[in-house]
């Protein structure tokens, strides 16, 4: 298999260089280096929105969760993500529209400008920072234990965790968001073949999936509904996780970045509809591994059954590939989210490209740092963690979405409730406050309330805009 | 009803059906408690459901780029 796995490395890596050398720019400036000249076509589109989204915690996180959790993991994430894409088409529209008119370097400046204050700016920097950089380093991590599992004599955990982020930071300091987005193709493409080929060895062990369902049937039928064996699948968690996973086109700055450089509304209709498709298309591999995990391995920890499942019960070759799927899986998700936050920095800068770039671009440097040293300390529950870092940046969608659609003059109250609320499920997460209140989680109801404050902030007590701002929102 | 008005309608109702459908995703009909049958192709209910579900919200969102009413964008297009 190393031979292979060399072999493959070298052709992934060569086509990482060139990719990154082809979107090499000479004169950098935001709207080439950070927003890829915002002209992205719909197939581009949908396998960037896709590789960003998709990833180590799809790979790896996905098959662990229904080999532990059982089939309602499909609902946690897939009906969230077919959910999302109807929202993208409903909403996207009026988002473009007004990051077109505010002259769009990032959600923070977005924001900033909406509310006309600062503040408003660093509050959505703060929350893309605080639940990204967990994000992020889960993935680094994710791969970087699978990786030091399958080959524990070459180098340890974080001997991995900082190879995968040196490549990251080359081709996209090279390249900028470009580079980032064809890589975001090869590696999606690459995700989706691995994926597959795997299932297939998992499907064939069974003979067919029916008879598959009647030996998980045997092992634990607890696995074959909800709320599942450890009763993780409760309404609450489900409409949660929804909620989360609906505003990531919203609230995510690398995915409102991805919506806004779509270079028409076209463009983004199909790309939707691609990812809904590619949501359905990528789940449903890992229901078949997680199932496969389920009877064969029910008692492993993540590291082995992944281990086990995607390299040991494989052919060598296969086995190679899917290294190389998930190690570019990890990468092109991380890269986009360090790359956004250093977007985010730019759109609060103000100042012409040759003095705030160089800025974003050692800030992009400085956040792969942080999560380099996050990802040695974090949790292996990857799914759960993925799921807490969209649950924070959905506590920024009221906040967001006020911004985006009022047509009044919005005040500083919902900035500062969101960063309360944010401060509030941190320490929820750090076990300062209580996961829920009179037996309601607490993001569902820091949610509502936000919602609430929203509603009333958007008809109560707040000057209209001026003529021109008024003119410039009903256009939108 | 003028053809604006007529487009608008549809799109309205598209969002309503996009809305029901998530709504019964939570409810009993699609995750009954502890209950995986009835099976298709030994599929459980709840999978084969939810399936269905995910492909019938993809399918409005295809319905929906035909009829929402900032398709025709001249200042996009």
């Amino acid at each position: 298999m190393i031979k292979t796995l060399i072999i493959i490395g070298i052709i992934y890596i060569g086509l990482l260089v060139t990719l990154s050398l082809a979107s090499r720019q000479r004169h950098k400036s935001t709207a080439s280096y950070l927003l890829a000249g915002s002209k992205l076509g719909s197939v581009i589109g949908l396998f960037t929105f896709a590789a960003t989204l998709f990833s180590t915690f799809t790979l790896i996180g996905m098959p662990d969760f229904f080999r532990t959790h059982g089939v309602g993991s499909w609902i946690f994430l897939a009906v969230s993500d077919a959910a999302m894409v109807f929202g993208i088409i409903w909403l996207g529209h009026y988002l473009r529209k007004k990051a077109r008119n505010k002259d769009f370097k990032g959600l923070s400046g977005l924001i900033r400008d909406c509310y006309q204050h600062n503040f408003a700016g660093y509050v959505t920097f703060l929350g893309a920072f605080i639940f990204l950089i967990p994000y992020v380093s889960i993935q680094i991590r994710g791969i970087a234990i699978f990786l030091h599992a399958t080959f524990p004599e070459a180098l340890p955990t974080w001997g991995w965790a900082l190879a995968m982020v040196v490549v990251m930071l080359i081709y996209s300091e090279t390249g900028g968001l470009k580079a980032i987005i064809y890589n975001d193709v090869l590696q999606g493409i690459l995700l989706l073949v691995v994926i597959w080929i795997a299932s297939f060895v998992c499907i064939s062990y069974f003979g067919d999936i029916q008879s598959m369902f009647k030996k998980v049937e045997q092992t634990n039928e607890a696995l074959l509904s909800v709320p599942g064996p450890k009763n993780l699948f409760t309404n609450q968690f489900l409409i949660a996780s929804m909620l989360a996973i609906v505003m990531i086109p919203f609230t995510q700055p690398q995915v409102v970045t991805r919506i806004i450089i779509m270079k028409s509304q076209s463009a983004l209709f199909r790309m939707a509809i691609g990812v809904g498709c590619f949501a359905i298309v990528i789940i449903l591999p890992t229901l078949f591994l997680g199932m496969y995990g389920a009877v064969k391995y029910p008692d492993d920890s993540t590291a082995v059954f992944i281990n086990k499942v995607l390299i040991r019960d494989q052919s060598d070759s296969i086995a190679a590939f899917i290294i190389i799927g998930l190690i570019a899986a990890a990468i092109s998700t991380a890269d986009s989210q360090i790359f956004a936050l250093g977007a985010e920095l730019r759109s609060l800068l103000k100042g012409d490209d040759k003095k705030v770039l160089p800025v974003a671009r050692i800030a992009i440097v400085f956040f792969a740092v942080i999560s380099l040293i996050f990802s040695l300390f974090s949790s292996d529950q990857l799914v759960l963690l993925a799921r807490t870092s969209f649950a924070g940046t959905a506590l920024m969608g009221p906040m967001i979405f006020t911004g985006i659609f009022s047509q009044r003059k919005a005040g500083l109250t919902l900035p500062v409730a969101t960063l309360l609320a944010m401060a509030l499920f941190v320490g929820s997460l750090l076990s300062i406050f209580p996961g829920s209140f009179w037996g309601i989680r607490l993001d569902i109801s820091l949610f509502v309330i936000l919602a609430l404050i929203a509603i009333i902030s958007n008809y109560v007590g707040k000057k209209r805009l001026s003529a021109n701002d008024l003119k410039e929102v009903t256009n939108t | 009803m003028d053809n604006s008005s007529q487009q608008r309608l549809y799109w309205t109702l598209c969002c309503i059906a996009a809305l029901g459908l998530i709504f019964i995703s939570f409810t009993p009909l699609v995750i009954p408690a502890g209950v995986h049958r009835p099976a298709i192709w030994g599929v459980p209910y709840t999978l084969w459901a939810g399936i269905a579900v995910s492909v019938l919200l993809v399918l409005l969102t295809f319905i929906g780029t035909r009829i929402h009413p900032g398709r025709k964008n001249p200042e996009e297009e």
